[in-house]
């Protein structure tokens, strides 16, 4: 719980010098300057997350929340069908979604065994396992003015929860809704992409507990091409609507590491249908910006000069 | 038809918490930067007529950028970790940019107010003090222009389209610089100053209505889903009446002091309420969903 984390960071680790206030003072001044030996690339890592197999049972979830050591965000009852984690924070870096698509006139009615279900009676679940996008041209990573925000050897975007200063610009940036500030410590966090577990060769924890294996995690080039022969066969198998989303760029927004197949429009997953980045308008805005403040500087400085004496 | 259901009637995006510092925040740093480049470019116009005036506004706009810059550091998630904004310059990023402008900013202008104090003491080096004012220059425009920049580019609601809110607030900025200058100099009974400031007052707020009129027509589509259109003309009579016409009529009517002190007060209400009314965009519910409270 939140409570621990205060207890367990008041704690002093047994690594941990001697320090007086002066020297504590001065190393937490210092600290955040310090640079070591930037990691060798690897090649870029992500997610495709199938969501025509996902079948919600948020083992992701959990194993995300187990791994991380995120605490519990309490329960409560969102009245959203079987999702009670309601979002992505900072402490549910996943986040299993559910849709529930079923026709008025139909809700009551049992499917009849052996009997073809008409086009009202089509009714259906739509689940899908939502994660952090890790952006190939990142807003949050563009947003972050204390350099936190990076992305790592693997081409993941990665949070340095000890730079981090909490100023929010990496939420505000997210067209995705994906990052929060943690109440307890004031810093943003999201998904890492098991960074540890990568490092060590493992595959990340949801991906290993996807029981339905809806999570796929591995080179985002072999995952795409995986992708794209499973849109292939769902359309052979009669499934026209399933389609990648996030795969490819847009005019509008880079390609993303983890990406989805899906069935029905991006917004009834709670994705953007357009991505928008919104460095395309930076440059319009500070020649606006500045447009405007010399304009009224030119003004100024020609009442003053013409009226001075 | 299957019911609409699932995520589509929700907002994607996360709302940051920034809620009324920021506003205050985006307030004094338009006063600060404003004061100071007004001070500085009618000293430089017409050294004669404003270095009297000029020497009482940089202590002043010292102060105005002290206080914002305790709200801004308040307003972190945490506030120790404040110099972790200085480990990297980043151009693509508008806190980035302001965050090393207004630190840099903070040296001329903080060596301008201390030699202009130390001029009114008999300790007069008025070259070093002119050299501080103009390499407080650049510095002070960045520390003004990046703010309207932050906060369009981002991908909140309402935000993400207001292309002109760095023009209309770093105009903002020189307007309430010469509306404080103004104020300073009639105190201070500068007839010359007050009288040209007067002037220049008039102009910048004629000025400043082209600015803000596009970032109302940027925002439209934003008001249009959070309030209705009756809500719309009252707030945008009021912001025009409150902040343009009546400081017009106040100035144009009458150069007394209290009727310019009128005229500022009326200007910086409305210079709030519009910042409040921007900042609290992504917080405020679309009428639909509030439709149902």
């Amino acid at each position: 719980m939140a409570s621990r984390e205060i207890e367990l960071s008041a704690l002093p680790q047994t690594s941990d010098p001697p320090r007086g206030r002066l020297s504590e003072f001065i190393g937490r001044l210092i600290y955040p300057f310090l640079r070591g030996e930037p990691p060798k690339p690897r090649p870029a890592t992500g997610f495709y997350t199938d969501t025509t197999v996902c079948i919600g049972c948020k083992a992701c979830e959990v194993a995300c929340k187990q791994w991380n050591q995120l605490p519990s965000d309490g329960f409560n009852w969102s009245g959203n069908s079987y999702d009670n984690t309601a979002e992505l924070s900072a402490t549910s870096w996943r986040h299993v979604k559910f849709i529930e698509q079923f026709s008025d006139e139909s809700s009551g009615k049992r499917a009849s065994v052996g009997v073809a279900p008409s086009e009202s009676d089509h009714n259906r679940w739509l689940m899908m396992s939502d994660v952090c996008k890790h952006c190939l041209a990142a807003p949050c990573h563009q947003a972050c003015p204390t350099g936190a925000i990076i992305h790592n050897e693997f081409e993941n975007v990665y949070i340095q929860a000890d730079i981090c200063n909490g100023c929010s610009c990496c939420i505000a940036a997210c067209p995705f809704g994906v990052i929060t500030r943690d109440s307890v410590g004031g810093h943003s966090h999201k998904c890492t992409l098991c960074y540890d577990r990568q490092r060590d060769g493992l595959e990340p924890a949801c991906a290993k507990a996807c029981p339905t294996q809806s999570i796929h995690f591995g080179p985002v080039d072999e995952l795409r091409e995986q992708a794209r022969k499973r849109v292939e066969e769902l359309h052979q198998r009669g499934v026209p609507q399933a389609y990648l989303y996030g795969d490819a760029a847009s005019d509008t927004y880079s390609e993303l590491h983890s990406f989805y197949l899906l069935v029905d429009r991006p917004s009834v997953y709670g994705l953007p249908d357009n991505p928008f980045n919104p460095w395309l308008h930076m440059m319009g805005d500070y020649v606006r910006s500045i447009a405007g403040g010399l304009a009224a500087i030119a003004a100024l400085f020609v009442v003053v000069f013409l009226l001075r004496s | 038809m299957p019911r609409e259901s699932g995520y589509a009637h929700l907002l994607v995006t996360k709302v940051p918490g920034w809620h009324g510092l920021i506003a205050w925040d985006a307030l004094l740093n338009g006063m600060a930067t404003g004061l100071f480049m007004a001070a500085a470019v009618s000293e430089l116009a017409a050294p004669a007529v404003f270095i009297p005036v000029a020497k009482v506004a940089y202590p002043v706009a010292l102060v105005l950028l002290l206080v914002d810059l305790a709200l801004l550091v308040s307003d972190l998630g945490d506030p120790l970790r404040f110099h972790h904004m200085l480990r990297v310059f980043k151009p693509r990023s508008p806190m980035s940019v302001g965050t090393w402008c207004l630190s840099i900013f903070s040296l001329p202008l903080t060596a301008a107010a201390a030699l202009s104090l130390l001029a009114e003491m008999g300790i007069d080096f008025e070259w070093a003090r002119i050299l501080a004012v103009v390499l407080g220059l650049l510095p002070g425009f960045g520390s003004a222009a990046y703010k309207g920049v932050l906060l369009s580019t981002n991908a909140q609601p309402g935000w993400k389209d207001a292309r002109w809110m760095g023009g209309y607030l770093t105009n903002s900025a020189l307007l309430m610089g010469c509306a404080e200058l103004l104020v300073l100099s009639a105190l201070m009974g500068q007839t010359q100053a007050t009288t040209i400031l007067r002037i220049a007052f008039i102009v910048l707020l004629v000025l400043n209505a082209i600015p803000l009129g596009l970032l109302f027509a940027n925002l439209r589509p934003a008001h249009a889903r959070l309030y209705t259109r009756k809500q719309q003309w009252c707030v945008g009579a009021l912001i025009f009446a409150a902040g343009t016409l009546i400081p017009l009529d106040l100035t144009l009517l009458n150069g007394g002091l209290l009727f310019i002190v009128g005229a500022v007060i009326f200007l910086l209400l409305v210079s709030w309420v519009i910042r409040f009314v921007y900042v609290k965009i992504p917080h405020t519910s679309p009428l639909e969903i509030r439709s149902g409270e």
